[in-house]
């Protein structure tokens, strides 16, 4: 039953948001849908797993560019398009597990650090494909039937609508038993091997997870904005992402809404120090670093047990 | 017993680091659904040979065969579903999941990614089955009642019971044990020897590593000898217990001979006072209203049971740990208020259970850190490169502590983190010792060694106390450890239920019982190896 609470919460509040009919405030969930797909990913990969990827923006990037440049270039139907961009994601990031996780060690970090940079460089530069530092805009919009959802109330439901599946998902995912050996990776590989979990296996299939997410959060970002360019898909950009997942108690589940909000907020109100927002994302996320069940879980954890030992002193009053 | 079909066939494997030869044609077979057991000096290659069965080292040459088939080159999660599985012998339970998801996790098989996603994961094929298998294997071992506990709460004999289980859910058929009875004591023993007899009867085929005698009689049909990367003997046990070659190489004598006696030369100066101490972690009271003494060039031991407090006792000297009542006196002042990384500068030092070397250091650096406390308070800039005469007195401490451990000048250069379960033992007791203390506590200094290394530690620690130095000692061979002290205190729960002279205390009926049963029978065992 418990289970039921932090879904139904969520669509309450939800709804709440979109029948306040508040521009601003559906503009702000917009975004918040967008940062919650790839976060779902990277919840398992570095929540669960504890594998850090510090490109994660890169696989974003990757999927808005498919997205953009199949539906402009060969005419592709954009729903297409998105499927497209979510398995270019997938298979990148697949790519990029095979090949790092054949060496053990941090490698995964530094890896997905420079893929992060080399995406970067090379969106600026092949002007003649991504259009270089200017960007480039959608020319097909997004519809379903004949309903365009190019604004903010249909991509509001738009993108809840997948990231509440997608968390629906991922909370049953983690609590199965690929989620059980997701944790027994994360904690010891050598563990794992001995008692028949493939180490390798599942680090690849939670990177290649995370990257299809990725992809399909940068798609429907380019979809949704109508005009994509290489800026947004910075170093900020990974950092909030593994700052998403940090505060959100590494859960992968409905948990990470948490960090969503908070790093949304932020990054609104940070929007006056321009260039610095990298220097102040690392910092917070240093700070949530020090709570590993997130800021909110941490401090729930914490009443919690001071009320079970009060409880427990009571039980031995009465023996 | 000798007509069982043989399972598993370790031929002529060799397996080298470096220029260190590690196993050398070592051959042996496993025959099905026998008990084998695997004993040697540390060092002498069980754990190597484990991890080379069980696809962790990739030997240089030779073959494990299983049922005819090779198993060398394969990946270890291929072995273990070939139902060849093993335990560490330093336990590596998952703290971040409860006992029983520790267990689950090793009898679900499958982890199918759509199904769990919609929620289904659990409820067909095999991990449908988990939940109860691994609750079996629970309660074969006998933890089924803590077995929604966190992993983290378990004491370390249970930590191996719950390793024992874990490897059992994988389905495994024969299973290699690495030192299960390693800080056991003997009720916890008992039951372990009862659980693999009952492994057995399942069908397991169980091979295990031991440095306790009495624990391999109990159960070994057949014993393999490795000593020195080669096999020295192998057969049945009773030979192989008596062959001249192995009392030489291993057993030894191993009756500590040596009594505390001259106490004559003590002072009855005070230096550990502690009063009315209470200890709690989280919810569970590990220490409550403890009061205990060593006085200066005095060895004092603690026994009890696994899980009494003893280690947490040791903790709340060394500043581990923050006693919520009580105080804490060392050589006339308060402990209150300085930090566990100022203790050992006082003269307190701890050579802690479970070891918690620098694993990527070299030995020599790591008794380098014994000695860190002893720079700092000769000035910052000894820190950043010792010199002079503050560098000749650390290679002095550091030459005295490795003749007591001669072992460890050979592995000088090696990184603690590859050295054997023992050799690791030596250097957290040699890196205790660096720091030239005035109390040395030593928190089971018996586990992992082999039974002529214990017994040499042992009867080593008078001769320290000549040095000046006083000894607070936590050992599950409670009879050697009395033996070896001047007094004693027996710790049942949190609380001190008993206290006094080490010869009175042996002599006690009812502590006997409960607490030196084992070693009663070690010396009847021992009598009937050399008879
Ligand atoms: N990876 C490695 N690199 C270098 N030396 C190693 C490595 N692994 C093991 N050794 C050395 O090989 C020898 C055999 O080690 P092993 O762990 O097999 O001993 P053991 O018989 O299990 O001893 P113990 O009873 O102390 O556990 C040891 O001297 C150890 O230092
Ligand atoms: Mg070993």
């Amino acid at each position: 039953m418990n289970r039921a609470i932090a879904p139904v919460a969520v669509v309450l509040g939800l709804v709440g948001i979109y029948l306040s009919g508040n521009d601003y405030l559906i503009n702000l969930g917009v975004v918040c849908a967008i940062y919650t797909i790839p976060a779902i990913g990277l919840g398992l990969l570095f929540g669960r797993c504890r594998q850090i990827s510090l490109g994660h923006a890169a696989f974003v990037a990757i999927g808005a560019y498919v997205a953009a440049i199949t539906s402009n270039e060969y005419g592709i139907d954009p729903w297409f398009s998105v499927l497209l961009a979510t398995l270019t994601g997938g298979l990148c990031a697949w790519a990029v597990g095979k090949l790092m996780f054949r060496l053990s060690g941090h490698h995964l970090a530094m890896a997905t650090l420079a893929l992060g940079m080399i995406v970067h460089t090379v969106l600026v530069e092949w002007r003649s494909v991504t259009g270089g530092p200017d960007g480039t805009a959608l020319i097909n919009p997004l519809v379903l039937g004949s309903v365009d959802l190019m604004s903010d109330r249909a991509f509001f439901l738009l993108g809840w609508g997948v990231a509440c599946l997608l968390l629906l998902a991922s909370d049953n995912l983690i609590r199965s038993p690929f989620g059980l050996g997701l944790r027994v990776v994360g904690e010891s590989e050598s563990v794992a091997s001995s008692i028949g979990i493939k180490p390798n296996a599942l680090k690849v299939a939670a990177m290649t997870i995370s990257g299809g997410l990725a992809g399909l959060s940068g798609a429907l970002y380019a979809y949704w904005l109508g005009y994509i360019s290489p800026d947004p898909f910075n170093v900020a950009f990974s950092l909030k992402l593994l700052l998403i997942v940090a505060l959100g108690g590494y859960s992968g589940s409905w948990r990470l809404l948490v960090g969503v909000f908070f790093v949304v907020v932020i990054s609104e109100v940070l929007k006056a120090f321009g260039r610095w927002d990298t220097i102040i994302f690392g910092l917070l996320l240093i700070a949530a670093m020090l709570y590993p069940q997130g800021w909110l879980g941490g401090m729930f954890d914490q009443f919690r047990q001071s009320r079970q030992a009060t409880a427990g002193d009571k039980r031995g009053e009465l023996n | 017993m000798n007509n069982k079909k043989v399972l598993l066939e370790v031929k002529d494997v060799d397996l080298s680091f470096g220029g260190l030869s590690v196993l050398n044609k070592v051959s042996f077979d496993v025959r099905g659904g026998e008990i084998l057991a695997l004993i040697g000096p540390n060092g002498a290659g069980k754990s190597s040979i484990l991890n080379v069965i069980t696809g962790f080292y990739t030997p240089n040459a030779g073959q494990v065969l299983l049922e005819g088939k090779n198993l060398v080159g394969m990946s270890a999660d291929k072995i273990v579903d070939k139902g060849v599985v093993r335990t560490f012998q330093a336990a590596e339970i998952l703290f971040e999941l409860n006992v029983r998801e520790n267990v689950v996790a090793a009898s679900m098989k499958e982890m199918k990614l759509f199904a769990g996603a919609i929620g289904m994961g659990w409820k067909y094929g095999r991990p449908s089955r988990s939940g109860e298998l691994a609750d079996q294997c629970l309660e074969l071992v006998g933890l089924g009642d803590v077995a929604e506990r966190s992993a983290a709460q378990l004491t370390a004999g249970q930590q191996r019971l719950l390793a024992a289980a874990r490897a059992l859910a994988t389905g495994a058929e024969i299973l290699f044990l690495d030192e299960p009875g390693a800080g056991l004591n003997h009720i916890e023993k008992e039951l372990l020897v009862n659980a693999i007899l009952r492994i057995r009867k399942s069908g397991v085929t169980v091979v295990f590593v031991e440095h306790d005698l009495t624990f391999v009689s109990k159960l070994a049909e057949r014993i393999v000898v490795l000593n020195y990367g080669q096999v020295l003997a192998k057969g049945e046990a009773e030979a192989v217990r008596t062959d001249p070659k192995v009392i030489d190489a291993y057993l030894g004598n191993t009756e500590i001979n040596r009594r505390r006696d001259n106490r004559s030369e003590r002072s009855n100066r005070r230096l550990l006072t502690a009063a009315n101490l209470s200890a709690s972690h989280g919810a569970v009271q590990a220490l409550e209203d403890v009061s205990l003494h060593v006085d200066e060039g005095e060895i004092v031991s603690l026994i009890g049971a696994n899980g009494a407090g003893k280690s947490t006792l040791l903790g709340c000297i060394s500043g581990r740990y923050r006693p919520s009542q009580g105080t804490l006196e060392f050589a006339g002042r308060s402990l209150r208020g300085i930090a566990a990384d100022k203790r050992p500068g006082l003269g307190i030092a701890l050579a802690p259970e479970g070891r918690s070397l620098f694993g990527s250091l070299t030995v020599e650096e790591n008794l380098m850190m014994g000695y860190f406390s002893q720079l700092r308070r000769s000035g910052l800039s000894q820190l950043i490169a010792p010199r002079g005469e503050h560098h000749r007195a650390m290679l002095e401490v550091m030459e005295e502590v490795m003749t007591f451990f001669p072992k460890l000048r050979q592995r000088r250069h090696q990184q603690a983190g590859t050295l054997s379960g023992g050799e690791g033992q030596m250097v957290n007791i040699a890196r205790a010792l660096m720091s030239r203390p005035q109390l040395l506590m030593l928190d089971e200094p018996s586990f992992g060694l082999a039974p002529q290394v214990t017994r040499e530690i042992l009867e080593s620690l008078p001769d320290l106390t000549r040095k000046g130095v006083s000894i607070l000692i936590i050992e599950q061979n409670a009879k050697a450890a009395l033996q070896m002290s001047d007094r004693g205190y027996v710790l049942v729960n949190g609380s001190i239920v008993a206290e006094g002279q080490s010869n009175a205390l042996l002599e006690r009926a009812d502590i006997n019982e409960a607490f030196l049963g084992w070693q009663e029978s070690t010396e009847s065992e021992h009598e009937r190896v050399s008879a």
